[in-house]
C-alpha cells in the first residue's frame, strides 16, 4: 500500500505536535495564544469591558477588591472560560517569563494604578505561574517608584523594576524606526501583557497600549513628529513585541480626554473600567472613542477636528497588527 | 595642484621614525581621561528636583502648560512631562529644565587637532566636554552612545562650570572644547563653562552640526573662541534622510558666523555613495566660496561604517583626494582630507609659495613654521595663532 504524504498533511502533522508537545515553551506560546484566537471571528477583535463604577472611592482610593473581581470577569469573558486559573492558562503557560508592561510616566496620578498591576499578576501566579516569572517593568524604575511600585530585583519573587540603562548594545531596525530595545522584553519575558493607561496625547492624539511601547526603546523623543506616525505602528510590529504580546489591560480606572501626557485634573474623570483584549489595535480604537465621546460630553471637539486623529492606530492596522475598524470590534460590558 | 603636494611628499626613513614618534607622542595623550578627578553617577540628571536643575535659556511657555523651544529649528513644542527632540531638556509643569546642566558624560584632554580645527591654537590642548542627546539623528554617528541616548541611560558626572574651567588651567589647556555629541543641545551648560572659562583665561570651542537658531547662536559667539561645523551634505534631502534635519538652518548659521567675524572651520564626512557625488560636492564648495570666502579651512573627512549604516565601506582615499581638488578647483585655500593619517593633505600649506607651513601626522604637529600668523614669504595665513590677551 502506498502511502501519499503530502505537504498539506505534513503541514497539519506539524501543526498538532506543535500544539501537543509540552516543555516546549515557545511552542505552548503560540498555543495558547492561537486557542484564544479561535473564540474571535477571523477578521473580528473582541474588547471585553469591565466595569465597576464604586472601584474608586470619593477619596481616590482604588478597592482592591473590586479591582480583583474586574480581573476575573474580565479574563473570563474575554478567554471564555468560566474558570479563572482556565482563563490564565489558555493564554500562558507555566514555564512563561511574563513581562508586565505598565505607564508609570506622569506620578501616581496618571500612570498605570499598582492596584491593578499587581492584582493581574496576583491572579497570574494563582493560576500556577510562578512569581519570580512575572515583571513588572517600565522605562524608568525612578517613575515606578513615583508611581508607587514597591521596587524589588529579588530573583526569587514577583520582581518590579524600571529598564533603566539595560538596553540591547545596537539598534535594532522595524519599519521607520531604529532603536535599542529595553532587554526585559529582547531577553528576560517570552510574553507581554500591556496595561496602559487610557489619555489623551498632545501628538498623537490619545495614549493607550501602542503608545505604551514608546517605553520599550531608548530614544521615544526621535519618533515624535507627524503625530508619532508611524512610528508607535513600527515599534509595535517589532517582533519583541508583535510576537510576544499576548493581551492588553487598559486600565480606564480614570480617563483623561485632553491635556495629556501629563495629568490634567480638569479633564480627568472616573471611568471605572478595565479594557481587556488580545487585540493591540483594537482596544486602542475602542479606548480612542471612549476618549473622544468624553470630549463630546465636556463641549469639546473630536480629536480629528481638533488636528490629532490618532492615525498610529490605522498604520497598526494597516501592518497586521490588529484591527482597527470599529464595525469589526465586538465589544462586550460585564 | 593637488599632484605638487603628493610630488613633495617624499617620507625619508629619518622621517618615517620622527612621525612615529610623534603619532606615538600623540596617542599617549589622547584621550587622556580627565573624568577621574570627578564623581561618576547614573540618572542623578532625571531624579533632580526642579529646584535643582537648570532652566532653558531660549523657551517660550504656552497655554496648558506646554513650551516652546526656541534653541534650534526644531522648534519642539513639548507637552507637560515631554521632551523635545533632543531628549535632555524636560517640561515639568510648563517650566522648560535642561536635564544636563554640570552633568557631562565625557571629559577628555585632546589635541585641539582632533577636533579638527587646524588653523586654531595647534599643538594645544582643548578640555573636551559632552552631555547626552542631540538635535539630529544621523543615521552614521560616530559617538551614537552618548548622543543618542538620554541622559539617565548613561553614566554621568557632576561637573560644575567653574569645575571645569579650573580642570582645563590646571590641565594646561588653552580651550574648552563643547564636542563628541551635540553642544547646541546643552546650550546653558556651554554658555555658563565658557564664561567661566574667559574668567580663567581659557578660550572655547563649539564643535557642533551648526542647527541652531540665529539668536541663541549670536549671543553664544560673545563667549566662544572658534568654532567647527559639520556641513553634513549640500543636500536637503541627505540632511532629511540621514540626519533628521535640514540644511538651510546650517548655511543660515555658517553666513551668521561668517558676519560675526568668528573663527570658524567646517568639516564633510564623505559618505561612499550618499553625499560623494563630485557634482554636490562642486556646488557645496562654490557656495562656501562665494558666501564664506576661499579662507575658511575645509575638511573632508574619511567614513567608517557606524550606527545604522554599517554596510558601506571605509571612504576611498582617492575619493576624498577627489574632493580636495573639486575644492581647490574652486578657490578654496585651505582643504584638508581627515581620518588618513599621514596623508599629504593633512598639512597646511602657503597659498602663494606652496611651502609646507604646519606639517602634522594624525593629531601630532611635526612642524609649525608659522610666525606671527604669517610664511616665511609674507603671506598671511588666515587663523587664531596665539590665545587672545583679552578673550
Amino acid at each position: 500500500m502506498k502511502v501519499c504524504f503530502q505537504r498539506r498533511d505534513f503541514l497539519k502533522l506539524l501543526a498538532k505536535l506543535w500544539i501537543v508537545v509540552p516543555g516546549m515553551s515557545r511552542a505552548g506560546v503560540v498555543c495558547a495564544a492561537d486557542t484564544l484566537k479561535l473564540r474571535s471571528q477571523p477578521g473580528k477583535a473582541q474588547v471585553v469591558i469591565a466595569k465597576r463604577p464604586g472601584v474608586l472611592n470619593s477619596s481616590g482610593e482604588v478597592s482592591v477588591s473590586l479591582v480583583n473581581q474586574m480581573i476575573e470577569a474580565g479574563i473570563t469573558a474575554l478567554t471564555g472560560f468560566s474558570e479563572v486559573k482556565q482563563a490564565w492558562r489558555s493564554l500562558f503557560n507555566p514555564e512563561d517569563v511574563i513581562g508586565i508592561k505598565v505607564n508609570a510616566m506622569g506620578g501616581r496620578s496618571i500612570c498605570t494604578h499598582h492596584e491593578v498591576a499587581f492584582g493581574v499578576a496576583d491572579s497570574l501566579v494563582k493560576a500556577g505561574i510562578k512569581p519570580y516569572n512575572i515583571i513588572i517593568w517600565d522605562r524608568l524604575t525612578d517613575e515606578l517608584r513615583k508611581g508607587g511600585y514597591q521596587i524589588n530585583r529579588d530573583k526569587n519573587s514577583l520582581r518590579c523594576f524600571g529598564t533603566d540603562n539595560d538596553y540591547e548594545p545596537e539598534p535594532e531596525t522595524s519599519g521607520s524606526i531604529g532603536s535599542c530595545f529595553s532587554t526585559i522584553i529582547s531577553r528576560h519575558c517570552n510574553a507581554l501583557i500591556s496595561i496602559p493607561v487610557l489619555k489623551d496625547h498632545d501628538l498623537s492624539g490619545v495614549s493607550i497600549n501602542l503608545k505604551n511601547f514608546y517605553g520599550a526603546i531608548h530614544n521615544p523623543n526621535k519618533y515624535h513628529d507627524n503625530g508619532c506616525d508611524p512610528y508607535i505602528a513600527d515599534v509595535n510590529a517589532h517582533p519583541y513585541i508583535k510576537r510576544k504580546l499576548r493581551l492588553i489591560i487598559c486600565d480606564a480606572l480614570f480617563v483623561q480626554y485632553n491635556g495629556g501626557p501629563g495629568y490634567r485634573p480638569n479633564w480627568s474623570c472616573l471611568y471605572g473600567g478595565l479594557l481587556f483584549s488580545n487585540d493591540p489595535v483594537a482596544v486602542d480604537q475602542v479606548g480612542y472613542q471612549i476618549i473622544d465621546e468624553h470630549r463630546k460630553n465636556h463641549g469639546m471637539k473630536p480629536l480629528a477636528v481638533d488636528g490629532r486623529v490618532p492615525q498610529h492606530i490605522q498604520s497598526a492596522a494597516r501592518l497586521n497588527l490588529g484591527i482597527a475598524d470599529p464595525t469589526k470590534i465586538e465589544t462586550v460590558y460585564v | 595642484m593637488y599632484e605638487d603636494i603628493k610630488l613633495k611628499y617624499a617620507v625619508s626613513r629619518r622621517m618615517f621614525i620622527k612621525q612615529l614618534s610623534c603619532a606615538a607622542f600623540s596617542l599617549g595623550l589622547m584621550p587622556l581621561p580627565a573624568q577621574t578627578a570627578f564623581k561618576i553617577s547614573r540618572g542623578t540628571a532625571y531624579a533632580a528636583t526642579s529646584e535643582q536643575l537648570k532652566e532653558v535659556m531660549f523657551y517660550k511657555k504656552l497655554p496648558d502648560l506646554k513650551v516652546a523651544c526656541e534653541i534650534c529649528p526644531k522648534n519642539c513644542t513639548i507637552a507637560d512631562l515631554e521632551r523635545g527632540y533632543c531628549g535632555n531638556k524636560e517640561n515639568r509643569g510648563g517650566i522648560y529644565y535642561t536635564l544636563i546642566y554640570s552633568r557631562p558624560c565625557a571629559a577628555h584632554i585632546d589635541p585641539i587637532e582632533k577636533k579638527p580645527l587646524f588653523h586654531c591654537l595647534p599643538s594645544t590642548r582643548a578640555f573636551s566636554i559632552a552631555t547626552a542627546g542631540c538635535n539630529f539623528e544621523c543615521r552614521f554617528c560616530q559617538n551614537w552612545n552618548i548622543a543618542q541616548y538620554r541622559p539617565e541611560q548613561i553614566e554621568n558626572m557632576n561637573i560644575s562650570p567653574e569645575e571645569v574651567a579650573a580642570a582645563a588651567r590646571r590641565q594646561g589647556c588653552a580651550t574648552i572644547a563643547y564636542t563628541y555629541s551635540e553642544p547646541v543641545v546643552f546650550y546653558e551648560y556651554m554658555y555658563d563653562c565658557a564664561r567661566a572659562g574667559k574668567k580663567a583665561g581659557i578660550g572655547s570651542v563649539m564643535i557642533s552640526n551648526g542647527y541652531i537658531n540665529e539668536e541663541p547662536l549670536r549671543v553664544l559667539c560673545k563667549q566662544l573662541l572658534a568654532v567647527k561645523i559639520d556641513l553634513k551634505s549640500f543636500s536637503d534631502k541627505f540632511y532629511r534622510d540621514y540626519c533628521s534635519g535640514e540644511l538651510a538652518p546650517v548655511l543660515k548659521s555658517l553666513q551668521v558666523l561668517k558676519e560675526l567675524g568668528m573663527w570658524f572651520e567646517i568639516v564633510v564626512l564623505v559618505i561612499p555613495t550618499l553625499n560623494d557625488s563630485p557634482a554636490e560636492i562642486k556646488e557645496m564648495v562654490q557656495w562656501i566660496y562665494k558666501n564664506l570666502g576661499p579662507d575658511v579651512p575645509l575638511h573632508f573627512s574619511r567614513f567608517h561604517p557606524m550606527y545604522k549604516i554599517k554596510n558601506l565601506p571605509p571612504t576611498a582615499v582617492n575619493t576624498l583626494e577627489t574632493c580636495h581638488k573639486i575644492a581647490q578647483a574652486a578657490g578654496l585655500r585651505f582643504v584638508y582630507i581627515g581620518n588618513v593619517p599621514g596623508h599629504p593633505a593633512e598639512n597646511t600649506y602657503c597659498p602663494r609659495c606652496r611651502k609646507i607651513l604646519i606639517q602634522r601626522m594624525g593629531y601630532a604637529i611635526i612642524k609649525n613654521e608659522i610666525n606671527d600668523g604669517k610664511c616665511s614669504c609674507g603671506h598671511p595665513i588666515p587663523g587664531i595663532w596665539k590665545l587672545p590677551a583679552s578673550l
